[in-house]
């Protein structure tokens, strides 16, 4: 049960209609088990006095308006409990993709996305059934259970206590089974997180898979995790389908005794025929209501499982999130800062090379980079100032860490070791919206998403005019493109932007993050795919809308940084060189040695 | 609006669920034999639990009555052995069902998924890879619903129905007759039920496709969404989905909860009359007592499989709205197929590329087939009339703006699409009569946006293909330039790859395409669109002298913007707006002074000036 405490939160609201869906469910137990009382004087009248027809016409009619009453009194059970149960799936949902919404990078990399979609939509349905159906099923049989054999003990105490004993045997075995169903319902669980993993990252790499022909062996691969999430689900089915079966023999068993005591006992005229009766009748009327419990313990522990899984979420603490005591009114100016800065990935789970990792080997809550010797640094020492409005080039090789190094400014990561500094504050002493508002991104790996491109161009400032978005449009020379689409600037594009192209793409991210107007701007080389001359056009552009701002642009071409106020050469996480592109070429070290590559080639091609 | 052009989960009006449940039923024709033993046993299981309430009845009216204690005992030992069958016949029953349930699950899904595969790009263009998702797992388990709870069970309420109707005729065909009498109250309530549930499950599965599509979105694009303080709009437009969702959901509660007591109440009305006129006829010895009482127990009995199938046609109901899904994709006709009789390539094969006046849009319902149905002038051409070869063996380069046209033209030539005027050939046959997996074969594209799986780095570069050794993976990473970097990561070849690359460099990620076009080793055409476009210039330059080495002998085409990515090659081709407006060696296009020329100044005199 003690999973179950994270669900507290979210049942509280609703105390109230639970407590009413509660009432109706007692009451309803209650009005049903009279039915029974009521056929019982009708054959025990109908045995001794013979047919009075006025009575039957009474007990008839009783019958009615009980079922009547019972009737309503379900209704209200049905859309108090299980409609609360959509209430609380409804903001669990919300619960968890807000959740989602503030976790870091350190979590989604983790994480497969198809997995975590099933935790949003699967699990959650899982334990939904288990708090709807599951607890009213659970309350109605209770009470169900309660009335019973309250009234049996009236009826007949000998019996009755047969009965009572002997049920609480369901229980033990539900027990037993119920924990290994739970075992094993995670298991499946996972699998077919593993099942939608496959298929996202198939279909999301589906051009490459397609270009190496590679379809077959992707399905094979496909067919072999679905066959592993059968047998898994056999052995499921293996104990939760003994559940039911179970429970209709061990009710059966009881009737038996029933019989068998009973019969004696009326032989023995301790007890009527219709004392028998009646007892038979609740029996018959115990039997749904404890079928019911088995199918509420199968939910259970789905539930269960799937609470384990939801709770892995909704526990998580965001390692990247605001202080508590960070500055209200906080509006950034540009002023930036690293001051031995020093950041290492955590390798821990990649360290056994497992490719086969299943995703419930995903790392705990808190993993911590601690596993010495499994981390190396990625940036180390790093130093450097830019006044505000001043502008930073960014060069090195592939792997060298510029976008590790940028992505600690808008706070995707958090440095291990130093400082980064805005506006002579710590990044992590300040609110996170309002230092994200004050930075102007554009991500090396461009995101689009399937909206019209106005929308995607607004992303970042939804209340833009339509003269700042013809000057962004412009800026981002994407204004040419978008005359030639079907929809213009309302033209819808596909995830991720698959119906531009590659350079269309670029320009679309590099004009929202101008369109926000940012006190900082980072370009991690965002002109990669734009063609030499529009490239031209946009640094030319930016260059005036960059007066007064901070810039920093990560680039492979010296020719878009060599303008900047000051330019670093990362190597290996260290920055190996400093200054600005005259003082580097003078110095004639590794900035100088690239400068001449791209010159002499360019020489080279002039001959 | 126009996002509709993206949104086919719309409700499905008319039902078509004979034509549905006929397609099911071929999945589940394959295994009639076991559901004929499940079947079996369910009867078994059905007839031996008639057996307890005429048990009591016989109890009641014979040893009981008469006083008679040690008559019981015969009594109690049937009974005991009637249950111990039925405990049996369930959950044999249960158990086969759902391994067939299971079975048929797997079956679909991959059949699904093959379909899928055999897709066209453009297929992947218009739908959202969440709602693909939502086709393999939600709605796939609501058929699998449809199996356990639709075929075999279905029946064994329907029969065990019709046993208790046929026991309580046999025994009393008068006190049967007024159980009877509610009937038709029970058809005509269910019938009202069933075309309510309809339309609601076809709204809960539409949305909760919905949702899943928007998630898929948000969570791969969590980042963008947090570095521009857009969690509280993303956070408001899912919880309308999810609202929506809620919506339905309350809905089909509410009619539950309408339809449940109802069907209760007329099951006591039953009783009811029961006690009335069978009260009657007790007097009138035309029923004992005690048949009366198993009467009562009949009556209850019966309503517990009509509740049952009541419900189960609901699981049904939703069942179909998925069928209906699932259908509707796989009746997707793939619009890039394999000719019936293809033809091969000579081998050994050359290597010769021909584009024939080809014209392309990414509009091809607009285009029609032959492509007339847009006028030369139209924008959505993306290439108009493109004509030139490629002789056997040569380096050819692609420039032009962004935009022009370069990644559709390579596309056409992995046919990733087809064109819709003109030809390609690929040593004189048009690559429409090839299959695709030969075409492939020889041709190795390396996509301008590397994607990466998770896996290890090795699997990443050979895939699936286990005919590429270990040695060949490290010889391709070598000469990508890869095997520095891959070297230096913990694990090396075996370091853990994360979804989509995302704990790699960018330039890595592009390194280990590259590699993995190498490791494949395409026979005759390599192309490579924008491969490098993130990869420092040293290493770039690295990578072109091994890569000259490589790709001597073979047709290669290359994509590039920074112009010295292409100082290899023999030709190069200019693309301006889908037309090919300059074709020729370097020398050539810098004297015509055309828009190679100005490309070319541009960049020469940008990196002199510093
Ligand atoms: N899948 C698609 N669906 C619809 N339109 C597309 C699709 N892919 C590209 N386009 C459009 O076709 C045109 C040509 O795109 P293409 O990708 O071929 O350009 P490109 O020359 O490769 O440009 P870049 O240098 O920017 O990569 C563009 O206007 C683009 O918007
Ligand atoms: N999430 C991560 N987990 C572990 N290692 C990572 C992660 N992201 C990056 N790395 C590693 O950190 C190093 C620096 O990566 P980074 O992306 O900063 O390089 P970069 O300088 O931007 O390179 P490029 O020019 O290719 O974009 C690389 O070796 C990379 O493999
Ligand atoms: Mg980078
Ligand atoms: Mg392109």
């Amino acid at each position: 049960m003690d999973q179950f405490h994270h669900l507290w939160p979210f049942v509280r609201r609703y105390r109230r209609r639970l407590l009413i869906g509660a009432l109706c469910a007692m009451a309803a137990t209650a009005v049903a088990a009279m039915i029974p009382q009521i056929v019982r004087f009708a054959v025990d009248d109908l045995n001794t006095r013979g047919v009075v027809l006025d009575r039957l016409l009474q007990y008839g009619g009783l019958l009615l308006l009980t079922a009547l009453v019972e009737g309503v009194l379900r209704y209200g059970q049905r859309t108090q409990i299980i409609g609360t149960s959509h209430l609380i799936d409804f903001d669990m949902r919300e619960a968890l993709f807000a959740k989602l919404l503030t976790l870091d990078q350190g979590f989604f990399t983790t994480m497969h996305t198809g997995d975590l979609m099933t935790r949003v939509t699967n699990d959650l349905s899982a334990v939904r059934m288990f708090l709807g159906p599951g607890v009213s099923n659970l309350l109605g049989s209770m009470l169900l259970l309660l009335t019973a054999a309250t009234l049996m003990f009236l009826t007949n105490p000998t019996l009755a206590a047969i009965v009572v004993l002997l049920l609480p045997m369901a229980a033990v075995l539900f027990v037993v089974i119920g924990g290994r169903m739970r075992v094993i319902f995670r298991k499946v669980q996972d699998q077919f997180g593993e099942i939608s993993t496959r298929a996202q990252e198939n279909f999301s790499g589906i051009r490459t898979i397609k270009a190496y022909a590679q379809e077959d062996a992707e399905i094979r691969v496909f067919r072999e995790a679905n066959e592993r999430y059968r047998a898994l689900n056999l052995r499921y089915v293996l104990l939760s389908g003994m559940l039911w079966p179970i429970i209709g023999l061990m009710l059966g068993a009881i009737g038996a005794f029933v019989l068998l005591v009973g019969g004696r006992m009326v032989a023995a005229g301790e007890m009527t025929v219709g004392e028998l009766v009646l007892f038979n009748a609740y029996l018959a009327q115990l039997a749904w209501p404890v079928i019911a419990l088995g199918w509420t313990v199968d939910l259970y522990q789905q539930g269960a499982a799937s609470l384990v899984r939801i709770s892995e979420v909704l526990q998580r603490r965001p390692a990247i999130a605001s202080p508590p005591d960070a500055p209200r009114d906080f509006v950034v100016r540009g002023e930036v800062e690293f001051r031995n800065v020093g950041l290492r990935f955590s390798y821990s789970q990649s360290a056994n090379g497992d490719s086969s990792a299943h995703p419930a080997s995903a790392p705990s809550p808190h993993a911590q980079p601690s596993v010495a010797g499994a981390s190396e640094w990625v940036l180390r020492h790093i130093s450097f100032r830019i006044p505000q409005g001043g502008s930073l080039g960014i060069v090195g090789a592939t792997g060298a860490g510029k976008t590790t190094l940028v992505n600690l400014l808008a706070r995707v990561r958090d440095p291990d070791e130093g400082q980064v500094l805005v506006d002579g504050f710590d990044v992590r002493t300040l609110p996170l919206a309002a230092l994200r508002r004050g930075i102007g991104y554009v991500p090396q790996d461009t995101f689009l998403f399937s909206v019209p491109i106005r929308e995607n161009v607004t992303f970042g400032r939804p209340d833009a005019t339509e003269e700042q978005i013809a000057h962004a449009l412009a800026v981002s020379r994407l204004v040419n493109d978008i005359e030639q689409f079907p929809n213009g600037i309302d033209t819808l594009i596909g995830e991720r932007g698959v119906t531009l192209s590659g350079g269309q793409k670029q320009r679309t991210a590099i004009a929202r993050a101008i369109l926000r107007d940012p006190a900082i701007l980072i370009l991690d080389d965002a002109l990669s795919s734009v063609d030499a001359h529009t490239a031209a056009e946009i640094l030319a552009g930016l260059r005036s809308i960059m007066k007064g701002r901070t810039s920093i642009i990560i680039a492979q071409r010296i020719a878009t940084v060599k303008d900047a106020d000051q330019i670093i050469v990362l190597h290996n996480g260290e920055i190996v060189e400093r200054g600005t592109h005259r003082e580097l070429l003078e110095r004639g070290g590794r900035y100088a040695d690239m400068y001449r590559r791209e010159l002499l080639r360019a020489e080279l091609e002039e001959e | 609006m126009s996002r509709s052009q993206f949104d086919d989960d719309e409700i499905l009006g008319k039902a078509y669920d004979a034509t549905l449940v006929r397609r099911l039923g071929v999945f589940v024709a394959p295994y009639w034999r076991r559901l004929a033993l499940a079947t079996a046993l369910m009867f078994g299981g059905a007839a031996v639990e008639l057996a307890p309430p005429f048990l009591v009845k016989q109890a009641i009216d014979g040893p009981i009555a008469a006083r008679d204690p040690a008559g019981v005992l015969p009594l109690f030992g049937l009974y005991a052995a009637a249950l111990l069958a039925a405990f049996g016949f369930r959950y044999g029953q249960t158990y086969i069902v759902h391994s067939v349930g299971q079975q048929v699950m797997v079956d679909i899904r991959t059949r699904i998924f093959s379909h899928i595969q055999r897709m066209s790009l453009a297929f992947f263009d218009r739908n959202p890879v969440g709602r693909l998702i939502t086709r393999l797992t939600n709605d796939v388990d609501a058929l699998n619903e449809f199996i356990t709870q639709g075929t075999v069970a279905l029946l064994g309420d329907l029969v065990r129905l019709l046993f208790i109707v046929i026991t309580m005729l046999l025994l009393n065909w008068r006190l049967a007759l007024i159980s009877f009498i509610v009937f038709p109250a029970v058809m005509l309530a269910s019938s009202v039920f069933q075309r309510i549930m309809r339309g609601v499950y076809r709204r809960v599965r539409q949305r909760i496709a919905r949702i899943n599509a928007f998630l898929n979105e948000q969570i791969s694009g969590v980042l963008v969404t947090q570095l521009f303080n857009r969690e509280e709009q993303s956070r408001i437009r899912f919880a309308e989905l999810s609202r929506d969702y809620l919506a339905a959901q309350l809905e089909s509660n509410r009619t539950f909860a309408v339809f449940f007591p109802l069907i209760n109440f007329l099951s006591v009305t039953a009783m009811a009359l029961l006690l009335y006129f069978g009260g009657q006829a007790v007097l009138a010895d035309v029923a004992t007592l005690g048949m009366l009482v198993a009467f009562i127990q009949y009556t209850d009995q019966a309503f517990q499989p009509i509740r049952q199938i009541a419900e189960r046609y609901n699981t049904f109901q939703s069942a179909m709205a998925s069928a209906e899904r699932v259908f509707r994709v796989l009746d997707t006709p793939a619009t890039v197929v394999d000719p019936d009789h293809p033809r091969s390539l000579p081998s050994p094969v050359r290597g010769e590329i021909t584009f024939e006046n080809v014209w392309f849009t990414y509009d091809a319902e607009a285009a029609g087939p032959d492509g007339s149905g847009l006028a030369d002038s139209d924008d959505r051409w993306v290439l108009r009339g493109i004509s030139f070869t490629i002789p056997a063996g040569q380096a050819v380069a692609v420039v032009g703006a962004t935009g022009a046209g370069k990644t559709s033209l390579v596309s056409l030539m992995a046919r990733f699409y087809d064109v819709q005027r003109g030809s390609i050939k690929l040593d004189g046959i048009d690559i429409r009569e090839l299959r695709q997996a030969e075409l492939r074969r020889h041709v190795s594209a390396v996509p301008q946006d590397p994607v990466c799986f998770s896996g290890s780095i090795a699997s990443n570069i050979r895939l699936h293909d286990d005919s590429i050794s270990d040695e060949q993976v490290r010889r391709a990473a070598e000469i990508a330039c890869a095997a520095p970097f891959i070297e230096r990561l913990p694990g090396g070849y075996e370091y853990e790859v994360r979804e989509r690359g995302s704990n790699l460099s960018v330039g890595q990620r592009q390194l280990l395409a590259f590699a993995r076009a190498i490791a494949f080793n395409p026979e005759v055409l390599l192309i490579l669109d924008e491969a490098t476009s993130s990869v420092d210039a040293e290493t770039e330059a690295l990578m072109q002298e091994a890569l000259a080495r490589l790709i001597r002998g073979r047709t290669s085409i290359v994509i590039a913007h920074r112009l010295s990515t292409i100082r290899h090659v023999d030709r190069i081709l200019v693309l301006h707006k889908g037309r090919l407006v300059e074709d020729g060696s370097h020398e050539e296009l810098l004297a015509k002074r055309g828009y190679y020329y100005r490309l070319y100044q541009l960049q020469f005199a940008e990196e002199v000036r510093g």
